[in-house]
């Protein structure tokens, strides 16, 4: 193989090649504008929600939380035709076990538990009372008077310590209950209800009401699956199948031994407990005795003084009611609703207030304690009303007949459904305002009508106007901000829905005066305000209107300290580009307040900001600046971008956007008006781009910048861009940093670069320069000075291609050509001078990618020695001219060192030969027929 | 070797009424063959009296027991000396539930487990052997019940509880103030049913100081007749409480108590002893201070 081949290329076509072509009114490539907006193409969106449906698998651990619940329901899932109450509890009982938590030190009487001082004057009260004997004493009577030097009482536990401890014991019961000490789990069971007497940290009391009731429903499973398994073996059978005939005389007699054992407990409390949890025994027994039962407990509850251990008994109650009959048990869950009617004073009586008082509870904490309970037994009263309006009459009219009345009106509120309450909203209205000064729940019920409210059906409410002024009155002296906010959230909403955007002004000025006016700054409500913001801009029908009203960006802006304003501003952009239908942003004030918005968030990035967060304010940066738009006004929107450029600078990817922006401004610009706001826009570019960070991206838009120069003819600004293009290949490194992840930049590297060699075949030459094709030999050299690899696809496939550029820049006719722009062909005329410079640039390139072959064959990358030799072929037989010799043997040579290794029907060759075959020039026929011998 | 002997009754629950004939099986269970001299086995039923040392007389209080008095007393041969193989041998019996006409009462007293009278009715097992073992015994209560009579009429009392019906009595009250009360009690009936609750209702129409506990206590009176007289104790049976901490007012809260099994049985009056029972309404104040109502009742085998 000679070493040197000089470079020939072909006679120059003297017939211009014609392209097929039509003509267009569309410019293929231009960009659809699509709006994907929410309102519009809703259908879009669920028929994508269909097609990812089967992808939309619960989160692990959430899948087991629900198969919990489904464990948990049991045999009523069945009963309750429509509605699942156990399904229903687990889910409040959650979150009641959230909600009611305390930091206070928690106390256990057991004498099951390890550690714990010992009490001495535990049976005091029992001793007192049953001093007649104290001789003897009878094994009934020791059921609730455990071996007293064992109790222990067990202070200073935390949350937390408690709730294991109650876990402890639930386990003691199954313990003792599988090594056959039925008794001792009952004597723990008892113990466990009596926990529920003690009110001395009573924010924690509904979560244990929650905890303990959970053991008390497991030791009655225990008792219940031990008779139905004596009864009726393993078979598995239904609640509802059970029939006190069929059960055998020993199963019956062990259900009377547990039932006599329950009447006997001498405190009442634990006696409710225990007979609630057995209450599905007496299915063993007689069927019939259970509705009376349960009668006859409700009434027993009355017993209980105070009202909030009652208030939960009645809950457990109608919990294991709702367990037994499903839907049948609602009259109970009525008929226990209307005894906490009568028993409402009690709440209220000196003593409980003294008691709360005494634990620092404030009222409203203290009244929230009731919530769930009453929650609950409504619930259950309201899914058996047919006419729940009636109903909500009827209540109303209690609440006006009583005093304190706030308690109930809240639950009231929250239980019944929408439409009722709307219906009834002006009493409720009037109800709140003459009560409202007493009223410590009063951000609370303002809150659930407003979101009751808020479901109304849009401009339709009679008297909205009317309800929003009472509202306006009685939240407007309200003494909490906090409570204020809450209780605002719903009611901007219903301003919105219902009322005219004066209304909403006046609503937001006033929630200013009231800001101000509070006294304490605004930025520990922050969170509440936002919460406000966030529902006034996702309900306001218009959401642009929102920032013509006068009230709104004061309000935005009420908070001060940097990451508050930081959050707003982001609330609000977020929520308004979610929103926001139109494509174009022209109301200068809507401009100057997002503008101010986006500063706000510029400014809270610096150098600690977690990429995602600044990529999330890019984002929405970018949203603001490619909306507005100032029509036809192309400098002040060119202005607009200036100021941009000067407030983000921080962002590289808004940077970006804006070179984008101003690229297309400049292109539009270049036809309309004179060069001077092409130039700047240029200079826009030229000056902008050094200052981004990742060189591949500053690469591509110098080059884009160029593209952009040759078009509006500006060949000095197109050959400064191609420069420092040039200069910035060597910087592109091998991988970049991409959403966390390396990715290598090879493909785009070669995209760009054959992106540059085909822009560079319309440059033209800089006359004042002496030196021809000076971009290209410059970019030829810089190729040298860069240490790729030579077995790098990247490193001679930029040679092939460059290859094809030289050959093509020796046509007389370039194949493409910028009106107005006199490339090369026209500039040299094929001048042999012209043509030799790249000859001998071919020349060193096919060198260069001879040695390339070598290193591939040393390399033992067989594939691609094969394949770069016949692309080289290829070339030399399209491009070069095979009638000089020296093309014609390398010709040669690299085919049969493409042989060596193809296989014999390797496509690509095949249809090189075929092509070569076909081609007339005596040259090639040549050496088709040399190759065809081999 | 080692033998087991053990006596299950056909009836689960262990109840016979008089008359009724009591069946069952002996197991005898042996890891070897097991020779012995006979089997026998004896239904016995004594009612056992004490004396409280307190109110007993001098002689008595040396030996507080009064001797049994038998109320029956049976005893078959269920098998003739000789051998039972290895393994699980059962051998049922019946044996007929008739008081000894001699006795006492007229017919069977029902079983009753109290402080001072006791009626208990055992089956005893016992297998002879040769001298050289040791004689082999069970035994296995079980307990009798009058038949049912016809729900009684029932007969409701009811009380007002106000200062000026306190009988003086209050142990530690006397010398202290007391407080301003009006409660009102009402038991459906004096003659109870002893399988049925019994029920009553209690209301707090108007109290100066707040409530601790209003309870429902039965309580036994059982009387023994001796050399000396007789002796007549009260002791608490079970204390059952109805209203915890301080109720609303004008408020009806039920009063529900299931009477205990063994430990209560139907009013009894023989020429040796008596058992008779009460019910005590007991409301303590907060202060501790306590004020009860009592009423006598009569409690008949019913349904």
């Amino acid at each position: 193989m000679p070493t040197y081949y000089k470079w020939v290329s072909a006679p120059k076509p003297k017939r211009r090649h014609d392209y097929p072509s039509l003509e267009v009114t569309n410019h293929p490539l231009k960009s659809e504008l699509l709006n994907l907006k929410f309102s519009t193409n809703q259908s879009l969106l669920q028929s994508l929600k269909k097609w990812s449906l089967p992808f939309e698998e619960l989160d692990p651990l959430l899948r087991f939380e629900q198969m919990d619940l489904d464990n948990e329901t049991g045999p009523s899932d069945i009963t309750g035709d429509v509605i699942n109450y156990p399904k229903a509890w687990n889910s409040r009982r959650i979150a009641i076990l959230n909600k009611y938590t305390t930091g206070e030190k928690l106390t256990i009487i057991s004498s099951f538990l390890p550690g714990g001082e010992k009490i001495s004057t535990f049976s005091a009260l029992l001793r007192q009372v049953s001093n007649l004997n104290d001789k003897v004493k009878h094994r009934l009577e020791q059921l609730d008077d455990f071996d007293e030097s064992s109790i222990r009482k067990t202070m200073g536990l935390s949350q937390q310590e408690f709730v294991t401890k109650i876990h402890m014991l639930d386990e003691e019961i199954k313990k003792a209950w599988d090594t056959e000490q039925r008794v001792k789990a009952f004597k723990i069971a008892i113990q466990c209800s009596k926990l529920l007497s003690d009110i001395s940290v009573m924010q924690f009391y509904p979560s244990k009401f929650v905890l303990i009731s959970n053991v008390l429903d497991n030791f009655g499973m225990l008792v219940f699956d031990r008779l139905k398994k004596k009864s009726f073996g393993d078979k598995d059978i239904k609640l509802e199948d059970i029939d006190s005939n069929l059960v055998p005389e020993a199963a019956k007699e062990t259900c009377q031994n547990w039932l006599f054992k329950m009447a006997s407990i001498r405190e009442l409390l634990p006696r409710l407990y225990m007979e609630m949890s057995l209450l599905k025994c007496y299915l063993f027994t007689s069927r019939e005795e259970l509705k009376p039962a349960i009668a006859r407990l409700t009434k027993m509850i009355r017993g209980i003084g105070n009202p909030l251990v009652a208030v939960y008994v009645r809950l457990y109650l109608c919990n294991t009611a709702a367990k037994l009959f499903g839907r049948d048990s609602e009259n109970f869950f009525y008929d226990n609703l209307m005894e906490f009617f009568d028993d409402y004073p009690q709440i209220f009586h000196p003593a409980m207030i003294k008691k709360y008082g005494a634990q620092l509870l404030t009222s409203d904490q203290y009244l929230s304690l009731y919530v769930p309970a009453v929650d609950w037994l409504l619930y259950g009263t309201l899914n058996a009303t047919p006419c729940k309006l009636t109903l909500l009459e009827e209540f109303l009219e209690k609440c006006q007949n009583k005093d304190n009345s706030e308690l109930l009106l809240c639950c009231f509120v929250s239980a019944f459904d929408s439409p009722s309450v709307i219906k009834k909203s002006s009493i409720i209205m009037d109800i709140i305002y003459k009560a409202a000064d007493e009223m410590v729940l009063l951000s609370q019920v303002l809150n659930s009508l407003g979101e009751h409210m808020c479901q109304a059906e849009p401009y339709r409410h009679p008297s909205s106007e009317s309800l929003s002024q009472t509202w306006w009155k009685v939240a407007s002296n309200m003494r909490s901000t906090n409570n204020f906010l809450q209780a605002l959230e719903p009611w901007m909403q219903f301003a919105c829905i219902q009322l005219s955007s004066q209304h909403i002004n006046m609503l937001l000025r006033g929630t200013i005066r009231y800001m101000i006016k509070c006294g304490s700054p605004a930025d520990e409500y922050s969170v509440q305000i936002q919460a406000v913001v966030n529902r006034l801009l996702k309900h306001v029908p218009d959401v642009e209107e929102l920032f013509l009203m006068d009230a709104f960006m004061p309000l935005v802006e009420l908070v001060q300290t940097s990451n508050a304003r930081t959050a707003m501003a982001k609330t609000v952009l977020s929520v308004f580009f979610e929103r926001f239908t139109s494509v174009q942003i022209e109301d200068h004030i809507i401009i100057s307040s997002l503008m101010r918005l986006c500063c706000i968030l510029h400014d809270s990035i610096n150098a600690v900001t977690v990429e995602d967060e600044s990529k999330l304010v890019a984002e929405l940066i970018n949203k603001f600046i490619l909306a507005v738009s100032y029509q036809d006004d192309l400098e002040q929107q060119l202005n607009f971008y200036v100021d941009c450029r000067a407030a983000f600078i921080k962002l590289d990817s808004v940077l970006v956007t804006l070179i984008h922006c101003v690229s297309a401004l400049w292109s539009r610009a270049g036809a309309s008006c004179g060069r001077g706001a092409a130039r700047a826009c240029g200079a826009y570019v030229f000056v902008t781009s050094p200052s981004l960070q990742c060189p591949l991206t500053r690469a591509s838009l110098t080059l884009q910048a160029a593209q952009l120069s040759l078009l509006n003819c500006c060949q000095g600004q197109a050959e400064a861009n191609l420069k420092s293009f040039v200069s910035l290949i060597p910087e592109i490194p091998q991988y970049i940093q991409e959403d966390a992840q390396k990715k290598p930049t090879h493909d785009r590297v070669l995209g760009l670069i054959s992106n540059f060699l085909s822009t560079l075949l319309i440059l033209p030459d800089n006359m004042e320069s002496n030196s021809k094709a000076y971009i290209l030999s410059g970019f030829i050299k810089i190729m040298e000075r860069i240490h790729w690899k030579k077995t790098d696809a990247l490193y001679y496939t930029s040679l092939l291609r460059t290859m094809d550029l030289l050959c093509e820049m020796t046509r007389d006719t370039y194949a493409y050509h910028i009106e107005g722009v006199m490339s090369n062909d026209e500039l040299y005329g094929c001048d042999r001078e012209f043509i030799d410079v790249l000859e001998k640039h071919a020349t060193n390139i096919c060198q260069e990618l001879l040695v390339v072959l070598k290193a591939l064959g040393d390399a033992k990358e067989n594939k691609k020695q094969c394949n770069l030799a016949l692309d080289l072929f290829w070339r030399i037989i399209r491009r070069g001219d095979v009638s000089d010799g020296s093309m014609a043997s390398l010709a040669m040579n690299l085919w049969s060192l493409s042989k060596k290794h193809q296989d014999s029907n390797n496509k690509y060759a095949k249809s090189l030969l075929i092509s070569l075959e076909q081609d007339p020039t005596p040259g090639c026929q040549r050496l088709y027929e040399k190759i065809k011998d081999m | 070797m080692s033998a087991n002997l053990t006596i299950n009754l056909k009836r689960a629950s262990k109840v016979y009424y008089e008359g009724e004939t009591v069946a069952g099986v002996v197991v005898v269970d042996t890891n070897a063959d097991l020779r012995h001299e006979g089997l026998s086995l004896t239904m016995e039923g004594c009612v056992n009296l004490q004396l409280n040392t307190k109110s007993a007389g001098i002689f008595d209080a040396f030996s507080n027991t009064i001797k049994p008095i038998t109320l029956i007393n049976t005893t078959i041969e269920l098998a003739a000396a000789g051998k039972i193989p290895v393994g699980v041998t059962e051998i049922p019996f019946e044996m007929p539930l008739v008081s000894r006409q001699n006795s006492i009462a007229p017919a069977l007293l029902e079983t009753y487990h109290g402080v001072f009278v006791n009626v208990i009715y055992t089956l005893k097992c016992g297998m002879r052997r040769s001298f050289l073992n040791k004689q082999l015994n069970t035994s296995c209560q079980f307990f009798v019940q009058h038949r049912h009579q016809e729900r009684p009429v029932s007969k409701p009392v009811r009380c007002e509880i106000t200062p000026a019906t306190v009988r003086g009595g209050a142990p530690a009250g006397g010398s202290r103030h007391m407080p301003h009360f009006q409660l009102y009690a009402e038991i459906d009936s004096t003659v109870c049913a002893l399988d049925r609750p019994i029920t009553g209702k209690v209301r707090v129409d108007e109290c100066s100081v707040a409530i601790k506990s209003v309870e429902l206590q039965l309580v036994r009176v059982e009387t023994c007749g001796h050399a000396e007289g007789f002796s007549r104790d009260a002791t608490e049976v079970q204390n059952i409480q109805v209203v915890c901490g301080d109720p609303r007012r004008a408020c009806d809260v039920p009063l529900y108590a299931v009477l205990p099994r063994l430990f209560s049985c139907p009013t009894t009056a023989t020429h040796a002893f008596k058992i008779e029972f009460e019910l005590n309404i007991a409301v303590i104040f907060e202060d501790d201070f306590l004020v009860t109502e009592n009423f006598p009742i009569l409690l008949v085998r019913s349904k």
